[in-house]
């Protein structure tokens, strides 16, 4: 991805779409006994088609903003989500998207993995009242439904930042492949871009 | 280059990672009115209208939803609420004529004078966003110093009550939900039972916990929870003022190897489904 200040404005207001929906959306919608949670989903997109850094960034960025909207302790979901980002750019980078059901798969894999960070940090940082094991449940129901969201969202978020992708399928297939492995540059560098999916 | 690459990409993760582990330690040790606060307090004013906006936009779209799910629970829930009416009808009328006799009636009146509930200014406000974690229970609304809110009002639905404002700006507050894993309310059982402290029980947002300090008397299901509502001689008081419905004891786990007797209690607001909630202000509980 190369990050143009037009690209950065287009990542600062998905950021702040996605944590705009979560807080004032799904978070007001229970389902299953847990709610959905968009901010991974898009994060991860993000740290797909950008790479780990962006991923990490993205991760950062989300999470200081929703615990400005919403009040938690700032950096926990933050290093949450900054997980999930940067897995999930270094999965792009070692590996390629070689069926459309990846991303929703990966997705879904490192929402439960950032619900279970979350988790963790809570609980490391000292929680007084009991703990029910249903608290399990929101790590299954978040990557559950984390899969669903992201069968809309990346190929959304994707859209979006289409003009930042080095190798996008939309511009060029043939660059699409082992090509695109190599290291970039930029202002996060040139990340290796969407392939083949 | 390639090297070059990783290093950097390793510095700026470990930069990240270092900056989220400051913010944590330093929101948990500073006080409430510190810098960090105060800064999450400032970005959060900025945002807020964005986020009241956002979420009045989405209200359709939220009803809508809200719409098929209560449909869809009314449908299995029809025939047991009409037995239901019915048992309660007949309970009512019997609880009036008891009442009637005893001469309950007039003293109902005196007793919501006692709660101390007529000194607090109501001050309605809309739920406008909500935290996304079990491990964290809060919605922000669209209240706030503006309105006379300040920080520890307590927080009710008509049916009861579901947390306390932790944090106000100009136009919205950040309610702490009695769900959530830091609050604690001291309660008593309604009719002179014995008090207790009623926190939330992580991951089940629909049950709250009672911990017993007067343990002489007994606890069964049934039982009403309303808030305590004390103040000391020392001058220490509670932050809920009395007499405020929270929840009925629905299960009793005796303790046996248990160092004390577990009592589950659902709480009478639907915390999950939040729309409109009125704030106490003006009380003495700052």
């Amino acid at each position: 991805m190369i990050v143009t200040p037009l690209i950065l404005v287009r990542l600062a207001l998905i950021v702040l779409a996605a944590v705009l929906l979560q807080v004032g959306f799904f978070s007001q919608v229970p389902l299953l006994g847990s709610v959905a949670n968009l901010l991974p989903v898009v994060v991860v997109a993000l740290g797909l088609l950008g790479g780990a850094v962006s991923g990490a960034v993205a991760g950062f960025a989300t999470g200081l903003l929703v615990d400005a909207m919403i009040g938690g302790t700032p950096g926990v979901a933050s290093l949450a989500l900054m997980a999930a980002g940067y897995l999930a750019g270094r999965w792009r980078e070692g590996y390629d998207i070689v069926s459309s059901l990846v991303p929703p798969l990966l997705t879904g894999a490192l929402t439960a993995l950032a619900a279970l960070i979350y988790a963790a940090l809570s609980l490391t940082l000292g929680i007084e009242a009991p703990v029910s094991v249903l608290a399990l449940r929101e790590v299954v129901v978040q990557g559950l439904l984390g899969v669903l969201l992201a069968i809309p969202v990346f190929p959304l978020v994707r859209r979006i930042v289409r003009p930042a992708l080095v190798d996008d399928p939309g511009h060029s297939r043939a660059g699409a492949g082992a090509g695109d492995r190599a290291p970039g540059r930029g202002t996060f560098g040139m990340m290796r871009g969407q392939g083949s999916h | 280059m390639y090297r070059k690459q990783v290093r950097r990409r390793r510095a700026i993760l470990v930069v990240l990672v270092v900056a989220c582990l400051m913010l944590i330690s330093i929101s948990i040790s500073e006080a409430d009115d510190g810098p960090l606060h105060s800064i999450q307090r400032g970005v959060s004013s900025v945002l807020s209208p964005v986020g009241e906006g956002a979420s009045r936009a989405l209200k359709p779209a939220r009803d809508l939803i809200d719409w098929f799910d209560e449909t869809w629970e009314a449908r299995g829930e029809n025939g047991e609420l009409r037995g239901q009416v019915a048992e309660l009808r007949t309970e009512l009328l019997a609880a009036e004529t008891a009442a009637e006799r005893a001469g309950y009636a007039d003293e109902l009146g005196e007793l919501i004078d006692a709660s101390g509930l007529g000194g607090y200014e109501p001050v309605d406000a809309t739920v406008i966003g909500r935290s996304f974690s079990v491990w964290y229970e809060s919605v922000r609304i669209d209240a706030g110093g503006s309105d006379g809110i300040d920080r520890n009002d307590s927080v009710i639905t008509e049916d009861g009550l579901i947390g306390r404002v932790s944090q106000v700006t100009g136009g919205t507050s950040e309610v702490t939900l009695i769900t959530d894993s830091s609050s604690a309310v001291t309660a008593r059982v309604a009719g002179g039972g014995p008090e207790g402290l009623v926190s939330g029980v992580v991951g089940d947002p629909g049950r709250l916990d009672l911990s017993l300090i007067q343990g002489a008397k007994e606890v069964k299901d049934g039982d009403r929870l309303v808030t305590a509502g004390f103040t000391t001689e020392g001058g220490l008081s509670s932050r809920f003022p009395g007499d405020i419905p929270i929840g009925e004891v629905v299960e009793t786990i005796p303790a046996e190897q248990e160092q004390r007797e577990q009592v589950n209690v659902e709480p009478f607001a639907d915390l999950a489904d939040l729309t409109t909630v009125t704030v106490l202000t003006g009380g003495d509980d700052g």
